[in-house]
């Protein structure tokens, strides 16, 4: 072996220095990206598509060839370009996507993840040498399809700027797309819930190849020039770019924490990707609301959305399991909220939402006021945290009543939550039909979820004043601060319970 | 102080208790197996020390560090091979291994070197190149076995690794377990094959619904178990012109010798069952199928095979356990 060493390094030290800076190179790559690259070249998957996606875009640079020969002058280049991108885009936008749900996925089912977690690899660095090396492969497919993309532009008829924009959104939908499968591949455990999982993802990718040929198509149509004038289009760009990098990274934490085990501080990530998220849109919303203030009414928006978003993502973190690993007690304080514990992912959202209702508020201030109507996006401002915060506390109350365990297994509660807002939405609408009221009787939908908001919003213009008043609103408050004060001390009392038993 | 100590371990399922109270100690360079039926809470056990679960109560103290309150660093002191040992579709004997090995935070010719070591010890060198997909089931228990060796740990936990083995991959795997015992690592393995752990095994538990009922030598624990040491001795008669007369004569004298507490007729056969009271020490099995074989001898019986055995594990499981299942 030595005397072999010595062999080479005396005939060949250059090939020798290059290889070692290769292997160095190598060795500070994500273990995962080399193994997935030298997996997937060998895959069938890879080559029948590749084959494929190579084949069609010949084909269709045939014809191209064929039919600019015929015609003198050619625009035809949009066409064709978005042909390419067909081709491109069915396996950027499902089949890379789809194989990277399925590598993670086999890895949880063969338990073989449970193997990369002990060597101290880390459930991030997992995630992203998963998606890392699916960027790769898409790589490589981009680079096959590039000459024919390259070779539309000198069809004529679209022109460079237009073909980067659409690349490079349809590059960060193959990020996104690819981030979202990985972790989708982390949100189920049981056979069932897996089934459940991959239809959906299954659907979901079909409507985002759809969506993708849309946009690239409206966008090729389009042109660079006229899309970029508008400001309409910029903001809505900005936005989709943003929620998808927003989004993204939550889930990308959340699937984090799922492969993380219980000893350690798993819900940390989840819940400062949260948080950063809100805070970091109320910074870009505030710079929008300086640049050109939006009306009243945007701020009432602004609070809706923002409450709705914090419900949705507060019940999975207010279920998380209740306590902690003896291993993480010692370091937890009260105010640790981004600590495991269902009791502190509930905190959180109230505290996360009392301060994005302050910063609505700021924004209504600041909207181009002096009208009547500004009463009424004040109680609509204040009536989506109540109405959160009911709904989000009522479930934990009901499912966490200290004695029962029955009811008390997060999907249960995911499941009240839906269920009782549905219900609340539904029934009470009825129940004022009975009773010969009007359908939207503020009296009888104050707790229901969207008629009492859109309620509160509402401006009667023909008696000039709102619709609701500020008693109807303390009394939807005080409700609400009941049933979440009910809800913490269930939460508490549990968790009391739990590190009792261990 | 002994390399692994776990002390009042307990692991809650709901209301099922998968593992009650259970406290042993692994020394480095012994092997402990772990024995018990199905459910008894071997895997949840070995899952705990593979710091891939938490237990409700107890503590385990591996290298002086607590597993449970600093999993972190106790980590690289294990290797842990789960019953079910997965590999991966497309990828070679050779890239499975140098992938772990990366992931374990090997670089350059320490990996090279550390993935040569392995593959030679474990006798994988000839099929480095085929797809692990593609190996027979010793043979991807070997990588598997392989895997768990690559950053050195000191401490095995193997679940299983003899199932589905044929005889001659179980020896192999004996071999190899005895190895890297003598290289002074500790390796605690379960199993269903109580014979085969016999063999392997320096010490054993059992366990059942979650309690550890008996630890030590095999021979310990059935003498701790019963109290009384049995042995079974075999002896083959050839009755020739006396017939079928010998058989009871036979059997009149054997039970007239002491220590023999049953005879039974099996074929060509008698089965003799001796007990000791105080204890399995002592060569009394030795000294007492003596004695029997020069009674019969000296009456005339004509013996033509005389053996001796002494009970072995299954015998020691099958008393210790009651057959009940969580
Ligand atoms: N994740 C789990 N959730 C609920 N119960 C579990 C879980 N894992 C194990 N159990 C239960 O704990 C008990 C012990 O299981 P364990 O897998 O440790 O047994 P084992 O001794 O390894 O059995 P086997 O020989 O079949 O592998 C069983 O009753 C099992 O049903
Ligand atoms: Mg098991």
């Amino acid at each position: 072996m030595s005397a072999l060493a010595t062999d080479t390094a005396g005939t060949a030290p250059r090939e020798e220095a290059r290889r070692g800076l290769l292997e160095r190179l190598g060795d500070r790559l994500n273990p995962l990206v080399v193994k997935e690259v030298r997996q997937g070249l060998r895959s069938r998957v890879f080559w029948v598509s590749f084959g494929l996606m190579l084949l069609s875009c010949f084909i269709l640079s045939m014809v191209a060839y064929v039919s600019t020969r015929e015609g003198a002058l050619s625009t035809k280049g949009q066409g064709f370009f978005f042909g390419f991108y067909v081709c491109l885009a069915m396996v950027h936008f499902f089949i890379i996507p789809y194989s990277a749900y399925r590598s993670l996925a086999r890895e949880r089912e063969d338990e073989t993840w449970v193997l990369l977690i002990l060597t101290g690899l880390g459930p991030r660095r997992i995630l992203r040498g998963k998606v890392a090396s699916f960027l790769v492969q898409a790589a490589l497919y981009a680079s096959a399809v590039g000459p024919f993309l390259l070779f539309s532009y000198y069809l004529n008829g679209i022109d460079l700027p237009t073909i980067l924009l659409v690349l490079v959104l349809g590059a960060s939908w193959l990020f996104f797309l690819t981030v979202v499968a990985v972790c989708a591949a982390t949100l189920a455990d049981g056979r069932i819930g897996r089934a459940l999982v991959h239809l959906v993802l299954l659907g979901s990718l079909g409507m985002a190849v759809m969506y993708g040929l849309i946009a690239a198509f409206f966008l090729s149509e389009q042109g660079y020039r006229s899309v970029s004038r508008e400001e309409g289009f910029l903001i809505a760009t900005g936005a989709c770019l943003w929620a998808m990098l927003s989004y993204g990274w939550l889930l990308f934490e959340t699937a984090a924490a799922r492969l993380s085990l219980a000893t350690e501080n798993y819900t940390w990530g989840p819940r400062l990707a949260l948080t950063l998220q809100l805070v970091l849109t109320g910074v870009l919303l505030l710079g929008l609301w300086l640049w050109d203030a939006p009306p009243a009414g945007a701020a009432s928006g602004a609070s809706v959305l923002g409450c709705l978003h914090l419900a949705i993502t507060g019940i999975f973190v207010a279920t998380d399991v209740d306590g902690q690993a003896r291993a993480l007690r010692a370091h937890t304080r009260p105010w640790s909220l981004l600590r495991p514990g269902a009791v502190r992912g509930f905190r959180l959202v109230v505290v996360l939402m009392l301060g994005w209702t302050g910063l609505c508020l700021g924004f209504l201030s600041m909207s181009a006021g002096g009208r009547g109507s500004d009463m009424a996006h004040l109680l609509g401002v204040l009536a989506a945290p109540a109405y959160t915060l009911f709904y989000l506390s009522l479930p934990l109350v009901v499912g966490r009543l200290p004695q029962s365990d029955r009811l008390a297994s997060p999907a249960v509660m995911r499941v009240l939550f839906f269920s009782l807002s549905g219900l609340a939405g539904a029934l009470l609408p009825l129940l004022a039909v009975l009773f010969d009221q009007r359908v939207d009787d503020p009296l009888f939908n104050l707790l229901n979820p969207f008629v009492g908001m859109g309620n509160f919003n509402d401006y009667n213009h023909s008696l000039d004043e709102p619709k609701m008043n500020l008693g109807l609103l303390a009394c939807v408050w005080l409700v609400a601060v009941l049933t979440a004060f009910a809800a913490d001390r269930a939460l508490v009392e549990r968790e009391r319970r739990a590190h009792a038993a261990s | 102080m002994s390399l692994l100590e776990v002390k009042g371990l307990r692991r809650d399922y709901g209301a099922l208790r998968a593992v009650d109270d259970v406290s042993f100690e692994l020394e480095a360079g012994t092997i402990l197996g772990f024995i018990g039926p199905n459910g008894a809470g071997k895997s949840t056990t070995m899952r705990i020390l593979a710091t891939l679960d938490t237990p409700n109560a107890g503590q385990v103290m591996l290298d002086g560090h607590s597993l449970v309150d600093t999993p972190d660093k106790v980590r690289p002191l294990i290797g842990y091979m789960p019953d079910r040992y997965g590999t991966y579709d497309d990828v070679t004997v050779f890239e499975f291994l140098d992938f772990f090995a990366r992931a374990y935070g090997l670089h350059g010719r320490e990996r090279a070197r550390r993935v040569a070591s392995v593959m030679e010890f474990t006798g994988l060198v000839p099929l480095q190149e085929k797809l692990t997909s593609a190996l027979s089931k010793g043979m991807k228990q070997r990588v598997a076995l392989g895997r768990t060796l690559l950053h050195e740990p000191k401490l095995l936990i193997l679940d299983e690794p003899a199932d589905g083995l044929d005889p001659r991959a179980r020896i192999e795997l004996r071999e190899l377990l005895r190895a890297l015992a003598d290289q002074g690592k500790a390796v605690l393995i379960s199993s269903h094959i109580l014979t085969e752990l016999a063999e392997i095994c320096d010490t054993c538990a059992i366990i059942e619904q979650g309690r550890l009922l008996a630890t030590g030598r095999v021979a310990d624990i059935l003498a701790q178990a019963t109290g009384t040491a049995v042995a079974e001795l075999l002896v083959r008669l050839f009755p020739g012109e006396e017939g079928e007369a010998v058989w009871a004569r036979a059997e009149r004298l054997l039970l007239e010798q002491p220590r023999v507490k049953q005879v039974a007729r099996e074929g060509d056969a008698l089965r003799v069952r001796l007990e000791h009271e105080g204890g399995a020490a002592g060569q009394w099995v030795d000294e007492s199928a003596a004695r029997v074989l020069a009674a019969l001898v000296g009456a005339g019986v004509p013996v033509c095979a005389f053996s001796h055995r002494e009970r072995n594990l299954e015998d020691a499981f099958m008393h210790v356990t009651k057959g009940r299942v969580a």
